[in-house]
């Protein structure tokens, strides 16, 4: 029951029209990036390197669509939250607001069911947002650009990642990526079971990740002990694989984090849902 | 008044015959260097830059006089901006400079005379060159470049098998670094606390390159200078 409630759930997602402008805005920003990278790519690379060629050379194909899609990404993956809370964030308040939650409760499925199957729906449209950003981002960049060896910038300097050695990177970049998304697509699908309406759970998502974000950049002693706890300072873990040697140690405390804030978050809705006065 | 002229004569005359000898050892030196035309190399190279990270990795490297010089490979190599063929072009031309010699230095158990060399002109890019040179086999062991837009690159020598033209088999750059500075808008990360104690990176950094494979005075087209790196 709870497989067959999922996939009317996802054909619920399917059939609103705002899930495919997180699709099509997507393609769009890729598509947009990909052609300003081959406009002006070099420029934009040397702005990057141009402290370091006044001693050094990099010989060698430097803008390359290894280096697209790691800028593709990093750029992308902050306004991403935004196109699955759009989504996700109507999974249960739009019910409420449309007035088909009652017809739902009385399915032959439990409130605990429903939560899940929706909770599982969104999962299944955010890994497809997910993959759709990793086909467009690495597959179509590779073969515009070609491949080679990626230079990643970080606040520590350069790391040069040899060709051979950045497939898998990506591979688990995306997947802890995903996880990063689902997370927001949980806090989205929590908040919904609270709203009777769709635009509350995702402005409230996108204000709870602005707050997060803002209280992790502030340089304050204050906040130093929470901002480990912040779902939001784990979103960028992704960007950890691309370090060498790769903190394995801290991605998996990342993960243990995200995966800890979806149990809960998904337990705060099953028990708002479970509590929700659907007669009135 | 006769003193002092004396004085300042034999002055001039020392300074002369110290300019002499260097210029002798800088000729032997680059008539050494002229016996290549061109070469083929293969190049591993390794570094340790302070703020960079990268693995050991490999390229061809193609010269031919009197400046083409080429670096091809698969993958990213990063090689000092000065340091190959600069100083051969810069002491071809006897003019261009002034070249004193000073002490004499052992490096590598290899006994060295340390030629000073000036630039006459103001147009050049090189400020100082200081040479540390084996006299006897008129090879240079030892580098120290100074340019006027990027610093200066210490530049260690080792000779093996084509010792007879000149052509090291190693060598170890030593770069200042103290400049690199990150673009603050593409390199912030915003989870990075700066309240998080930072180490003082080092001010130099070191690439090693080993040569090895040489193939001398093949007669290398022009073309493989002109098509795209």
């Amino acid at each position: 029951m709870l497989l067959k409630n999922t996939y009317n759930e996802f054909i619920k997602i399917l059939s609103k029209p705002r899930s495919y402008l997180g699709i099509g805005a997507l393609t769009l920003l890729v598509g947009i990036i990909i052609f300003a990278m081959k406009a002006d790519g070099r420029s934009i690379i040397s702005f990057v390197t141009s402290s370091f060629e006044q001693t050094l050379t990099f010989n060698g194909d430097v803008l390359n669509g290894n280096l697209i899609a790691f800028i593709i990404l990093q750029m992308l993956i902050v306004h991403i939250p935004l196109l699955v809370a759009l989504v996700t964030g109507d999974l249960i308040s739009g019910e409420a607001a449309m007035g088909t939650i009652r017809m739902l409760a009385t399915k032959p499925i439990s409130r605990t069911n429903i939560v899940l199957s929706k909770f599982i729906a969104g999962a299944m449209y955010t890994l497809f947002l997910t993959l759709w950003l990793g086909f467009f981002a690495l597959f179509v960049s590779r073969q515009i650009f070609g491949t080679g060896d990626l230079i990643v910038l970080n606040s520590d300097g350069l790391v040069i990642l040899q060709d051979a050695d950045i497939l898998w990177r990506f591979g688990l970049g995306f997947c802890v990526a995903f996880l990063s998304l689902l997370t927001v697509s949980t806090l989205s699908i929590a908040l919904s079971a609270f709203a009777e309406n769709s635009i509350g759970p995702i402005v409230s998502t996108m204000a709870i990740i602005i707050l997060f974000t803002i209280i992790g950049s502030l340089d304050v002693t204050v906040f130093d002990n929470i901002k480990p706890y912040l779902f939001t300072t784990h979103m960028a873990s992704w960007r950890s694989f691309f370090e060498n040697p790769v903190p394995f140690s801290s991605i998996i405390q990342s993960i243990v984090i995200l995966v800890v804030h979806n149990v809960v978050l998904v337990a705060i809705a099953i028990y708002k849902f479970n509590k929700k006065d659907i007669t009135s | 008044m006769m003193k002092k002229f004396l004085t300042l004569l034999i002055i001039a005359i020392q300074f002369g015959l110290i300019a002499q000898e260097a210029n002798d050892i800088l000729s032997q030196v680059v008539t050494k260097l002229n016996t290549v035309n061109d070469y083929t190399v293969t190049a591993s190279l390794k570094a340790n830059i302070p703020m960079i990270k990268i693995l050991p990795s490999k390229a061809t490297i193609y010269f031919k006089q009197k400046d083409k010089f080429k670096v091809a490979s698969k993958g990213i190599v990063i090689l000092p901006k000065q340091g190959f063929t600069e100083i051969n072009g810069f002491l071809a031309n006897k003019k261009s400079y002034l070249a004193v010699a000073g002490d004499t230095t052992k490096i590598g158990g290899v006994m060295t005379k340390l030629i000073t060399v000036i630039p006459n002109g103001e147009s050049n890019e090189i400020i100082l060159a200081k040479l540390w040179i084996d006299t006897k086999r008129a090879l240079i062991m030892k580098s120290q470049i100074t340019t006027k837009s990027n610093g200066s690159v210490t530049t260690s020598y080792s000779y093996s098998d084509n010792v007879t033209y000149g052509l090291p088999s190693e060598l170890v750059f030593e770069i200042d670094v103290k400049a690199f500075k990150l673009p603050k808008s593409v390199a912030a990360d915003i989870n990075k606390s700066t309240t998080e104690k930072k180490t003082k990176p080092n001010k130099k950094g070191v690439i090693t390159v080993t040569l090895t494979d040489y193939k001398v005075n093949t007669g290398l087209s022009d073309a493989i200078f002109t098509k795209k790196k």
